[in-house]
């Protein structure tokens, strides 16, 4: 068996090889730090909903208030997906034959609920109380986005650990007075710096990482 | 130095070409919104077998984790005794005040104001003369000229100024937000008993507003 001997351009190639090797776990790691992001992981979900509804619309054209159909969320951990009562509110009336709300009829008629697909899911062993968020300064838009430009609702942030923990240390970026919450359409910055610090003083807004704070 | 065989250079420019993919499929995974579920590499605990505020459970047959309450059901503290507070009747009558428990002041109006904005404001619009959004696109919505959109019909939501409506007791009014009237739905669901007063208390301020008149102007001017 003869000996296996590279051929001579081989060695034209020796630099380009060293090169690789350098980069290589390089390019790797920021891969995987990159791609198992939850940013990238969780990206922007939009799941396709039994019934169409468009918070363009409805918030964006109408102008509903987020709290008309969530309306527990200054009260309760939890901002409620609205009973199919609250649709009818308005829908026994308009639109009342379109084939696209059959199935809050039917709902609004059997008394089985819609099942509309959550888009906003944390983990089990994550408290995240709503009322304690709104009530003290923190818009909806922080962590849901432009709802009111959304035909459909999409995942605007990772609602990852890591970026509560953005926020939870620095809540300067994202607060402003309770009394414009739910006015989605202000970015942040229409209040100065040092406006928003003086809210958090005001308002006494001390977020801290106690491992309890969200698991309990 | 004899050269690098084409081939070994294709392979090298392709493979490379193939490295720059991954991180275009994550870019584009963060940017464009997906109907495909969030990936979960580590599950740790995040899917729990326990129950919380509106999760499915197949155990009923509605689905619903949150038993709706049996008929008849009565939470503590909310004896319905008291029917000016929770009817807005009076020995039968429709009350003309403010039950006991609910002061009226600054506060309660603005909560009033903050609340009627939210739920009422939609049909019968902010000033209260029924040209809210709601009401301004179920009338373009029936005025189509190929007729109603989708079986749209629209009475056209009441001016809180009319007569008939700036005359009603507090209490009726009250009843009318709790249970509705005609073409309006109830929103006793949605509105807590307190805030339905505060609204109540605040839609009276705003008719009176507008309704002043010459006494009302006198008021206005000796408070001034």
């Amino acid at each position: 068996m003869s000996r296996f001997l590279f051929p001579r351009w081989s060695n034209a190639l020796l630099p380009f090889v060293l090169i690789v090797g350098a980069i290589a776990p390089l390019y790797v790691s920021l891969l995987v730090a990159y791609g198992f992001s939850p940013k990238t992981l969780d990206g922007q979900y939009q799941p396709e909903q039994p019934v169409p509804y468009s918070h363009a619309l409805h918030v964006g054209k109408l102008g509903l208030d987020c709290r008309y159909c969530h309306n527990t969320v200054e009260t309760a951990s939890h901002a409620a997906v609205p009973p199919t009562q609250t649709c009818m509110n308005c829908h026994t009336q308009i639109h009342k034959d379109s084939p696209r709300l059959a199935p809050v009829r039917e709902s609004y008629e059997t008394g089985m609920p819609i099942e509309w697909i959550k888009v906003h899911k944390l983990g089990d062993y994550a408290y995240f109380n709503h009322a304690a968020h709104v009530t003290r300064g923190v818009s909806c838009v922080e962590c849901h986005g432009r709802v009111d430009q959304m035909e459909v609702v999409h995942r605007a942030q990772p609602l990852a650990m890591g970026w509560c923990l953005d926020c939870h240390r620095n809540p300067v970026d994202h607060v402003r007075p309770p009394e414009e919450v739910f006015a989605i359409w202000k970015p942040t910055d229409t209040w100065t710096k040092d406006e928003r610090l003086e809210l958090i003083k005001k308002n006494n807004i001390h977020p801290n990482e106690y491992c309890s704070t969200c698991h309990r | 130095m004899p050269k690098i065989p084409r081939i070994i250079i294709y392979v090298l420019m392709i493979g490379g070409c193939f490295a720059l993919i991954p991180p275009l499929v994550f870019a584009r995974m963060r940017a464009t919104p997906s109907p495909n579920a969030p990936i979960h590499i580590f599950w740790d605990m995040d899917l729990q077998p326990k129950y919380k505020t509106q999760t499915p459970n197949p155990l009923f047959a509605d689905q619903r984790s949150m038993r709706p309450l049996v008929q008849g059901a009565v939470a503590r503290g909310e004896s319905y005794v008291d029917t000016h507070l929770y009817e807005g009747v009076v020995n039968g009558q429709w009350a003309t005040t403010l039950p006991a428990s609910i002061s009226l002041d600054e506060t309660t109006l603005n909560r009033g104001q903050q609340r009627f904005n939210i739920y009422c404001s939609a049909c019968h619009g902010y000033a209260g003369f029924g040209d809210g959004a709601v009401n301004q696109r179920a009338m373009e919505l029936v005025a189509n000229a190929n007729g109603p959109v989708n079986g749209t019909q629209w009475v056209a939501a009441k001016s809180l100024h009319d007569d008939t409506t700036r005359n009603q007791p507090m209490g009726q009014l009250f009843n009318t937000v709790t249970h509705g009237i005609r073409n309006m739905a109830g929103y006793g669901s949605q509105i807590s008993v307190p805030d339905r007063w505060a609204v109540v208390a605040y839609v009276k301020a705003l008719q009176f507003s507008q309704d002043a008149g010459s006494a009302g102007a006198q008021v206005a001017g000796a408070s001034n």
